[in-house]
């Protein structure tokens, strides 16, 4: 079922087509976040100016045709709400023109699942962790089919903490993974360790950190930042697997890029014997194949929603959300 | 004086041990290879001298708990309670009581339990012990004690709860505040979908 997906939450506008499950096309174009961070409605005014430039390119580069199209998928939320309105004003337009039937998608649920059908995975313990999410999730069905929450964040993701500090820091670019190339080599110092149970919190270790970066090197604090908020998901991880004895532990979401976090939880996968699965860095990162993946799945269960009812939600809970 | 492993945890192994006529029991918080050696070893460290403080805090409010025999850098050697599990066991009445004065006993010294539930209280004879305060911590603040409160009511039954929020409300000195902030927090979203073990 030829579908087309549009992700516009955050820094990203992203547009993917998919058949099938098989990816035909993932095109993105990005704002460039500067010393201010994400400032929505220049956000949204970057997705305006993109967003049909991108999906031009998208049907360029899977090779179909508008009219091949055979449904359609935009993010419903969590994200920034109007950066959301464009992908949402964009993909309804497209399913009343075209007439086709039009999926709201969970931007997380768009990112776990690509991971884990990519990772071969039938039920993992999942890591989530993105700009602002981070979480500890397992698919149960009672009542029906989504991701229950075994943990998470008290405040901030991982992920933003990590873009926060960048740009506190003054490191250029200001972004997460400049923190991880400027960590390399670096010394330990002591920083706060917030874990309770499988939760945890990174503000406290943000100030600290910032704090830091004024009186001693950059480098240092980097590794240290890393390590320890690293640690704090591990230690969280480590008690929700040994806790649902699962046997898999797929990783998802921006964060998931970091090869550190990743070399991390492939110690705990192994001494626990159990199977690590992550994807391809573009599915981790925000993107538009995701959206198309999920909503071709909704619409083949039948879960087609009437335009009128196709909203966005700026707090739209992953584990509110049905998974088909 | 052999030692014998009879658990296993994300944090520690716990050891049996029969010594100079006694029996005890060895909780050793053993290293992650996860993490880097410097913060590993300060977070063992921490925790079991943290773990040791508030189990010697109890003991002197008058909890039962294990008697402290000693503390090493990662470990912690404690009397071994014979007795069951109450997860083991059907709960009566009188021990969900027993469990309500505990806990309230703990709050009013300062300290909140964390995994407050009947896999870590044990009956032995009459009394009732609470044997695990891994995750304990010395604050004041009614959403940690409404989380200890919260576990035991998803664990136990409707009937049994009310006994032991009673006997609890009976004995802590911040009860309402307590169950204010308990009724707030089931209120919240994240938690009504939450898997709490």
């Amino acid at each position: 079922m030829l579908t087309l997906g549009i992700e516009s939450s955050a820094h990203t506008l992203g547009v993917g087509i998919v058949d099938d499950g098989k990816v035909l096309a993932n095109i993105k174009a990005m704002y460039k976040i500067g010393t201010k961070g994400m400032i929505p409605r220049q956000v949204a005014e970057h997705h305006v100016q993109n967003v049909h430039r991108v999906i031009s390119q998208a049907f360029e580069a899977a090779q179909v045709k508008p009219s091949e199209l055979e449904g359609i998928g935009y993010t419903k939320g969590p994200g920034i709400g109007s950066c959301l309105q464009v992908g949402q004003v964009a993909a309804k337009t497209i399913a009343q023109r075209l007439g086709l039937p039009i999926a709201p998608v969970n931007h997380g649920i768009g990112h776990i699942e690509i991971a884990r059908v990519n990772a071969g995975m039938s039920n993992p313990l999942v890591l989530y962790v993105s700009g602002g999410n981070s979480q500890i999730l397992k698919l149960t069905d009672d009542p029906h089919p989504h991701y229950k929450v075994m943990g998470e964040t008290f405040d901030i993701g991982i992920g933003n903490m990590l873009d926060t500090f960048a740009r506190g820091a003054g490191l250029d670019p200001a972004w997460g993974s400049t923190v991880e190339k400027t960590a390399t080599g670096g010394r330990y110092i002591d920083m706060p360790y917030t874990v309770k149970g499988m939760d945890f919190s990174f503000t406290g270790i943000l100030t600290h950190a910032l704090k830091a970066s004024k009186s001693t090197g950059l480098q240092d604090v980097c590794f240290s930042l890393q390590e320890t908020a690293f640690s704090m998901l591990c230690e969280a991880t480590e008690r929700a697997l040994l806790l649902s004895n699962s046997d898999e532990l797929c990783i998802c979401g921006g964060v998931a890029q970091n090869s550190r976090l990743k070399q991390m939880l492939e110690a705990i996968a192994s001494e626990h014997g159990a199977k690590m699965g992550f994807t391809e860095n573009q599915y981790n990162a925000d993107n538009g194949a995701m959206i198309a993946f999920v909503a071709e799945r909704s619409l083949k269960a039948g879960a087609a929603s009437p335009l009128e009812k196709c909203n966005i939600e700026q707090r739209y809970r992953l584990d509110s959300a049905r998974v088909y | 004086m052999a030692m014998e492993k009879i658990g296993e945890g994300a944090e520690a192994t716990i050891y049996s041990l029969d010594a100079f006529g006694k029996g005890m029991v060895v909780k050793t918080r053993n290293p992650k290879g996860y993490r880097i050696a410097d913060l590993d070893s300060r977070i063992r460290r921490q925790r079991t001298k943290k773990e040791a403080k508030l189990i010697k805090r109890a003991m002197d409010c008058g909890i039962n708990v294990p008697r402290l025999i000693a503390v090493g850098q990662n470990s912690i050697v404690m009397e071994r309670i014979d007795g069951q599990l109450l997860k083991d066991i059907d709960i009566t009445a009188e021990m969900a009581s027993s469990s309500g004065m505990l806990l309230a006993k703990l709050h009013n010294a300062g300290i909140t339990h964390g995994d407050f539930t009947p896999a870590n209280l044990m009956i032995s004879g009459k009394k009732l012990y609470l044997i695990d305060l891994g995750l304990s911590d010395t604050v004041s603040s009614s959403e940690e004690k409404a989380l200890d409160v919260l576990l035991m009511k998803r664990q136990l039954g409707k009937n049994l709860y009310k006994v032991f929020v009673e006997s609890y409300s009976g004995l802590a000195k911040s009860a309402d505040d307590v169950l204010a902030r308990l009724s707030e927090i089931e209120a919240r979203g994240r938690y009504q979908s939450r898997a709490l073990g």
